[in-house]
């Protein structure tokens, strides 16, 4: 109650500076009963909609013709063997043309003043040079990796949010737009391939490898997983462990990123309609179309940021572990 | 017994589709399970820290978001478990 009563006010603040000052009560009282009218008929009309729509059209029945993972199959477009074009290629290249466009376009056009896009920008580079480069790598290191890891930053977050604008690539199906048959529009994003996020990882895996054998020499790199201080049958027993889990590192970098951008995409899908189009019941789709919005914001909000942000401290902490003198 | 048996084989196919249905749940609700209770230790540990130490609230904000991609993670490796056994297996 006094969160909406503040929220009230506030807006009522923002909205309208000047209420007549002989009647302040009714001035704090009406935006209040407004907004909460409004959200009651909204909830109203989604309750109302959910029975009406379920009395004209019922259950259609269970539909086994559609199949949901066709949306993440990958059609060859142009066949060139190994090099061929399909979904996946084009977000590859929508999310590389859109970070380098962006970040040149940036850098081109700095001001002193800077504009909103400028301003983001500067945000981004900050958070990529002190928290994620900064924080875990000393400074000579943090000056070699830095255009790597905020590389890696960029691109895979723009591949991200890529993925969450509907783009004409489903060639599955088709849709009619005065006669034009265009492929019908879905979400994909090149990171919701685990091919993407493994070959990413396995940059990470070499660089921070070479980096490590770079700075301590290959023997001096491998006796540098066992932790110091431990010895004997102890130490063979650890140096196998480190190294699975180096190995175990290349999984869990590849499959965090790929099962997070494929289970947004998925929930996404069926909560947009899916889930209705399977089981049949029409009223099912508008049940859960909030929900499916309120995924959406969260995946495009919060999530795609976050993946690429663990990704590329993740990177940094790899690295800086590689080179560090005592493990 | 042996009635049992023949039927049990007659139905093969079901019980297969019956143990991908079961795998597909088991991965995503287990992982879930465990992912939920590992983000809610993390985000109440981090309210106490900061409750501890304001003055560290932009890096302990920080390693709360790391912690949380890195739990949350747990729940996908489950979920990608029970989505390899359900359509792939």
């Amino acid at each position: 109650m006094s969160a909406t009563e503040t929220g009230g006010q506030a807006s009522q603040g923002a909205v309208a500076p000047l209420p007549a000052p002989g009647a302040p009560g009714a001035g704090a009282e009406a935006p209040k009963s407004h907004t909460k009218r409004t959200l009651l008929i909204l909830a109203g009309i989604w309750i109302a909609g959910i029975v009406v729509l379920f009395l004209i059209f019922g259950s259609g029945g269970r539909n086994n013709a559609y199949q949901p993972q066709n949306e993440f199959k990958l059609d060859t477009w142009i066949n060139l063997g190994i090099l061929s074009i399909n979904k996946a290629v084009l977000y590859l290249f929508l999310a590389a043309i859109a970070t380098c466009v962006t970040m040149i376009y940036v850098a081109r056009r700095m001001q002193a003043r800077p504009n909103k896009v400028q301003t983001a920008v500067e945000v981004l580079y900050q958070l990529m040079r002190d928290n994620i480069t900064g924080a875990n790598l000393d400074e000579k290191m943090a000056k070699r990796w830095f255009p790597f890891i905020g590389t890696l930053f960029l691109f895979i977050m723009f591949s991200n949010l890529v993925g969450y604008i509907p783009l004409p690539t489903n060639t599955e199906h088709k849709i009619d737009i005065f006669g034009l048959h265009i492929p019908s529009f879905s979400l994909y994003a090149a990171t919701a391939n685990l091919s993407i996020p493994l070959v990413l990882a396995l940059m990470v895996f070499i660089s921070y490898t070479v980096e490590g054998v770079r700075a301590k020499g290959p023997i001096g790199y491998l006796k540098g997983l066992v932790p110091g201080g431990v010895t004997g049958g102890m130490a063979v027993f650890i140096f196998g462990l480190e190294l699975l889990s180096n190995v175990m590192r290349l999984m869990s970098l590849s499959i965090r990123l790929f099962a997070n951008i494929l289970a947004g995409h998925l929930i996404i899908l069926f909560m947009a309609g899916a889930l209705a189009v399977i089981l049949g019941i029409s009223a099912l789709a508008w049940f859960t179309i909030p929900f499916g919005i309120a995924l959406f914001a969260f995946e495009v909000g919060l999530v795609a940021a976050l993946q690429a942000f663990i990704f590329a401290t993740l990177t940094a902490i790899y690295l800086g572990g590689a080179v560090a003198e005592d493990h | 017994m042996h009635i049992a048996l023949i039927t049990l084989l007659a139905a093969t196919e079901e019980v297969a589709k019956a143990g991908k249905s079961i795998g597909l749940g088991v991965g995503g609700g287990l992982g879930a399970v465990g992912a939920g209770v590992g983000i809610g230790i993390i985000f109440g540990k981090a309210i106490e820290a900061i409750t501890r130490q304001p003055e560290m609230r932009d890096e302990i904000t920080q390693l709360q978001w790391l912690g949380f991609a890195l739990t949350e993670a747990c729940f996908f490796y489950g979920l990608v478990a029970g989505l390899l056994a359900a359509f792939i297996v």
